[in-house]
């Protein structure tokens, strides 16, 4: 999540919102958002519901256009140089 | 003979079932709506839509490397 602040300004340009999900606490991502200093959104998933919604994809993410359609899915740990290229792709 | 269709039959429902429940979203799908407490308040997919694009990242758990 640290790499995702540290691009933060790139995915705002690209006009994209990060959204982080895990099944912490909201006391908990509150904590852990002090800590490292985040500034975009970390969803409490405490019981899994989100996860499962979207097919228990373990470490994955989702690129969602205005539209509300999956555009890209990009699984393990996440590449910001990869996910804002394909955010690049979708302003093609 | 007929037995054994049937039988195909009833395992081929039993994997497509199981493939529903276990299935990974993919490229070209509708993303789920959702409704979930955040850090900043209450997230709503459908706030985002016809507005930015959203990149929902699932990881493991806070205060782990990545």
């Amino acid at each position: 999540m640290t790499a995702f602040q540290r691009d933060l300004k790139n995915f705002e340009k690209l006009n994209t919102q990060v959204l982080g999900v895990s099944s912490d606490s909201v006391a908990t991502h509150q904590e852990f958002s002090e800590k490292y200093g985040l500034r975009f959104p970390l969803i409490a998933d405490e019981k899994g519901k989100l996860a499962t919604l979207y097919g228990r994809p373990g470490r994955a993410a989702f690129i969602i256009d205005k539209k509300g359609i999956v555009r890209f899915v990009h699984k393990g740990v996440p590449d910001n140089r990869v996910l804002l290229d394909e955010l690049e792709k979708l302003r093609e | 003979m007929r037995k054994s269709v049937f039988k195909g039959l009833f395992t081929m429902a039993l994997v497509t079932l199981s493939s529903i429940a276990s299935h990974a979203l993919e490229v070209g799908e509708k993303a789920p709506s959702f409704e979930a407490p955040s850090t900043l308040g209450t997230i709503r997919l459908a706030d985002y839509l016809g507005k930015k694009d959203v990149l929902l990242a699932f990881y493991l758990a806070d205060f782990t490397p990545v």
